[in-house]
């Protein structure tokens, strides 16, 4: 009796810590997932609306018919339209409630990370990397868009999981929910695409971990896919090419690479400190060596994940340099969960001090780029036409017309303006018309400027996203009109006043006025009394 | 044995888990690299970029022969297991204490193996150590014959030259003081001898104290690429390194090349190479024969580290492998690139100076952008840094990685050394724990810390946070990070004992 009793008590000590763990585990990533909504609602849910968001509230705004076919000439996917489009059918189409829709989906991968990265490694990398997840800057900015890439990156950790499952614990339905997962994904993203491609490199690489006659259901599945995929790609087809609706992409240099890893790390931080956060690369060096520990060979997991991050990202890159520019760092969000499950792992072969003191500063760091993000005025991705919008409701007057220059971005202004001037876009575009925006031409702007000018008084220049001609339709309103404002409202963002018209004595009144008083016309203000009201 | 057999197995037994395809990549990127460097990048100042070039080149030479060496690991000699020649085992004291000593004599004698006869060379009395009788009359207690040199002169080269006119079995095993053999050391060993072209056979070394403390630690994980798949790839090319213990020689191959060199203080390296050069065949075994001792404290590992660099450079000036006519190419090369391993010090060296000019000069290499030469350069290092690890299965460490780095001082100083043709003279590696304030010998390494402190405020006020000025700091971070495991093993409370000793560990006699 007291032999078993001496038995029983070390296995219920130890049933008890195990039970402890996992409801400190379950813990933790609720209050990361509390974590992440609270900074959502205090910091990120209420900021402007951005170029990207005020497209999907547009084109989701549609039927969803005519959704399908917006979203194919726009060279997505149509799942996340989709599935917003019917949020938005219940909750309405406010901001708040747009990235809400996003952030259940960040939300949602905290938890499936600390899945992914405690079956790959264990719960301590497990924990590790659903923390470095809600930290995130890079997925705090994305799990508060309204966009389709908090969808994709949880996709993304999901199929990854139940692929590993396909070895690592099969289960009965682990083939199916890897396939489902990737259905899903190749319809929230075509960039899900790479996913597959890594996962076949690794699969042909370590066909040996995987269960008997793998390949016959893994090329099986892979048809699947296409055969999934290609009514979608049929419908894409038979529209014909896609719109320019879209901001045109530049060739990508090693800068954009490199960047790349700086934003998933770090965020969106303004060019002078991305710049040196990028030019401290060395220190990559020295976290590998670091990382140089007896018996802490490489699993095959980890080769996976190094495929899944590195395999993406070059083939993008080197494509949009041979083919077609398209590396966009949201695009490549596919990588970002296993870039920190490898950053996980390395850190995890450091002794135990070591190990801390870099994750607490890893954490700090990136919780510092969250702030500044947040609340950061500078950060490049901001774009606050809200601000903008507000600006003109309260100077721009029916006489005056406000013209936006890339045409696209007249739907996050539309979103919120309300007043009573005109609202035109350079080059002209109408959007009832089917097809693609206009591109600019030196020859014709001066006749779409006369036709712009028409009545009005004054010229409202908003310019944002540059698309090649920014600086040709500035120099001309320069050279042609004189300038009576000018404001930016975040990098990249910035609004030119011009007169238009010499004919009201007011307005001239106003312009002796401004030469007199020697007032900078670079930050000068035509106040609502001096604006004329014929 | 108390350590971990799967863990020596990995060292020794298996041959190196780097797929090839991965070693080719590897040496493929180091071309690349070494190709942007002189031909992509935009030069900056003339002579800074000429030294990093040089340095980039030696560099490409150190993976280049690392990979060629451990191409293939897996190739081991034959040799008739019938055959039992007599042989004459010599173990060299000179100064160990008397209990080290004893319980190699013990081992030594209770070897299983038909002919051998054991004998102690006791240099006490030439070099003036006080336990020489002690000596003689332990081997005396034991039944041993004590061969005790009354004419100095080439030290341990000398002493076994000394014991070859008097002795006569037609094979020399020898130990030094503190390597205890295992039983069945002559029984495996000796048998290779049925080859009658094979000069000598190599064990390797193994640390029975390298758990003690932070040095022994860090010179035993030194050990693991060298003992492992270095020695088992120079096998396959006939270019075993003779270390000087734990082997066996011909006796009629060490006579025709003189004996052990007693001109060069790494006798054992320089032997080696005259008995390959005359035709002779070496064999390596990898198995774990002995059981030796580490230094057990820095000073001792710093003397230790010295002979040996001082001795391969010498090779290279005086001996050069390349000139011997007779060495095979893969011959040749592996002297060359043994010998050569010790000027890493000096390209350690200039890429802790690069930086550190940058700071305080504002000057630099190259004007390519940083990310450029980024892009080149990680996967580069990367792929090294994982083949490295997966050629060593694993068992290699940052900690070995940065005591080699942060020897560098000591390499230089080999360097001038033979340079300038200064003496150096022998001297045993103390088997006892030296207690004392070693902080003088990182003194280099203190000064860079300074150096790039003060460099960092001059760098900031003359550009502010520029890239250069990130990039620059990051390396000099990273030099700084690879030198503190060496500082760090300098600082005698940190450094010496920090764990309960092993069964089989002795405590080392403190001596002041």
């Amino acid at each position: 009796m007291k032999t078993q009793t001496s038995a029983i008590i070390p296995l219920i000590h130890r049933v008890s810590k195990m039970r402890n763990r996992v409801l400190y585990d379950y813990i933790v990533v609720v209050f990361l997932m509390l974590f992440v909504v609270m900074l959502s609602f205090f910091f990120f849910s209420g900021q402007s609306l951005r170029l990207d968001e005020a497209q999907s509230l547009w084109q989701t705004s549609h039927t969803p018919e005519r959704i399908l076919e917006i979203v194919a000439q726009d060279v997505h996917v149509p799942l996340y339209h989709m599935l917003l489009h019917f949020w938005q059918l219940i909750f309405g189409n406010d901001v708040v409630f747009g990235r809400a829709f996003s952030m259940i989906f960040f939300a949602l991968s905290i938890p499936s990370m600390y899945m992914l990265g405690k079956e790959i490694y264990g719960r301590g990398i497990g924990l590790f990397t659903a923390i470095l997840v809600a930290v995130s800057p890079f997925l705090n900015w994305y799990g508060n868009e309204i966009r389709m890439y908090s969808l994709l990156t949880f996709f993304v950790i999901l199929n990854q999981y139940f692929f590993l499952r396909i070895y690592r614990r099969p289960f009965k339905g682990a083939w199916l929910l890897w396939g489902l997962t990737a259905v899903l994904g190749f319809y929230t993203h075509y960039f899900f695409w790479f996913v597959i491609i890594s996962q076949s490199i690794y699969f042909f690489l370590h066909r040996s971990l995987f269960p008997h006659r793998s390949f016959r259901k893994f090329t099986g599945y892979v048809v699947v896919f296409v055969l999934a995929f290609a009514p979608w790609a049929y419908y894409v087809y038979s529209l014909g090419g896609a719109e320019n609706s879209r901001p045109l992409l530049q060739m990508p240099t090693t800068i954009n690479l490199f960047n790349t890893f700086s934003q998933f790390m770090f965020g969106f931080q303004g060019d002078k400190l991305n710049t040196i956060l990028v030019s401290l690369w060395p220190l990559a060096v020295l976290l590998a060596v670091l990382a140089i520990q007896k018996n802490k060979r490489m699993a095959p997991e980890t080769l996976y994940c190094l495929i899944s991050l590195l395999v993406p990202i070059t083939l993008v890159f080197v494509v949009s340099i041979l083919v077609q520019p398209f590396f966009v760092t949201r695009y490549l969000i596919i990588t970002v969960p296993a870039l920190y499950l490898v950053l996980g792992w390395i850190l995890y072969t450091y002794p135990k001090i070591l190990r801390r003191i870099v994750q607490v500063g890893l954490l700090v760091i990136m919780l510092s780029g969250v702030a500044v993000q947040a609340v950061g005025e500078d950060v490049p991705v901001k774009e606050n036409y809200r601000e903008a919008s507000a600006y003109l409701e309260r100077r721009a007057s029916p006489q005056d017309i406000v013209i936006l220059s890339a045409p696209f971005t007249i739907y996050p202004f539309e979103y919120y303006y309300a007043g009573s001037a005109d609202v035109n876009t350079l080059p002209i575009w109408n959007r009832n018309a089917v097809g693609p925006i206009p591109p600019f031409s030196s020859e014709k702007l001066p006749i779409e400027v006369e036709k712009l000018r028409a009545r009005h008084q004054v010229a409202w220049l908003l310019l944002s996203y540059d698309q090649g001609y920014e600086a040709d339709v500035k120099l001309y309103f320069d050279t042609h009109f004189h300038r009576l404002d000018q404001q930016n409202f975040s990098p990249g963002l910035n609004l030119y006043a011009y007169k238009l018209r010499y004919d009201n004595p007011d307005v001239e009144a106003l312009i002796n006025a401004h030469a007199s008083a020697g007032s900078s016309t670079e930050t000068g203000e035509i106040s609502p009394s001096e604006s004329s009201t014929e | 044995m108390r350590d971990n057999n799967s863990h020596i197995d990995k060292i020794f037994g298996r041959a190196n888990e780097a797929p090839r395809l991965l070693l080719v990549i590897n040496a493929v990127m180091a071309l690349l690299y070494l190709y942007a460097l002189v031909f992509w990048f935009s030069k900056g100042e003339l002579y800074l970029y000429w030294i990093l070039i040089v340095g980039q080149v030696f560099h490409t030479w150190q993976v280049l022969s690392f990979i060629y060496t451990i191409w293939d690991t897996g190739y081991t000699a034959s040799g008739n297991r019938t055959h039992t020649p007599p042989a004459d085992v010599f173990i060299t004291v000179c100064g160990e204490p008397a209990e080290i000593v004893e319980e190699t004599i013990r081992a030594a004698l209770a070897m299983n193996y038909p002919y051998f006869t054991v004998y102690v060379l006791n240099d006490g009395f030439v070099a003036g150590k006080e336990n020489w009788r002690q000596i003689e009359a332990l081997a005396k207690s034991l039944g041993v014959v004590c061969i005790t040199r009354r004419k100095p002169g080439g030290a341990k080269a000398g002493n076994i030259n000394h014991a070859l006119n008097h002795t006569s079995n037609p094979f020399v095993v020898l130990f030094d003081a503190d390597h205890i053999p295992q039983t069945n050391f002559l029984r495996e060993v000796m048998y290779y001898f049925s080859d009658e072209k094979v000069g000598f056979v190599q064990t390797p070394q193994y640390y029975r104290n390298h758990k003690l403390n932070y040095v022994t630690a860090g010179a035993w994980e030194q050990q693991h690429l060298f003992y492992g798949p270095i020695l088992k790839g120079k096998n396959r090319m006939n270019a075993v390194s003779m270390c000087g213990t734990n082997m066996a020689i011909r006796r009629e191959a060490l006579l025709e090349v003189g004996g052990m060199c007693d001109t060069n203080i790494a006798e054992d390296f320089v032997t080696g190479l005259f008995i390959h050069e005359h035709g002779w065949k070496s064999v390596y075994v990898p198995k774990l024969l002995t059981r030796g001792l580490a230094p057990f404290d820095f000073l001792s590992y710093y003397k230790q580290q010295y002979r040996w660099a001082r001795g391969s450079l010498e090779i290279l000036f005086k001996f050069n492998p390349f000139f011997k006519r007779t060495l095979t190419w893969a011959q040749k090369i592996q002297y060359l690139a043994s010998a050569s391993y010790y000027l890493s010090g000096l390209i350690v060296f200039i890429y802790a100076i690069v930086p550190l000019v940058f700071l305080f000069t504002g000057l630099v290499p190259f004007t390519t952008s940083t990310m450029g030469l980024a892009l080149v350069f990680l996967p580069y290092i990367f792929l090294t840094l994982y083949s490295l690890q997966t050629v060593s299965n694993y068992t290699y460490t940052f900690r070995a990685l940065a005591f080699s780095i942060g020897a560098f001082p000591i390499h230089l100083k080999a360097l001038g050394a033979v340079l300038l043709g200064l003496r150096s003279s022998f001297e045993v590696t103390s088997k006892r724990a030296l207690q004392g304030n070693f902080i003088h010998l990182v003194t280099p390494h203190l000064v860079y810390i300074i150096l790039v402190i003060i460099g960092i405020v001059v760098a900031l006020f003359r550009e502010g946070m520029t890239p250069s000025f990130s990039t620059n700091l990051a390396w000099s971070l990273f030099n700084i990070a690879t030198f503190l495991p060496f500082i760090r093993a300098v600082v005698p409370h940190l450094a010496l004992r920090t764990r309960p000793l092993a069964e089989d560990e002795t405590v080392p006699e403190i001596v002041k």
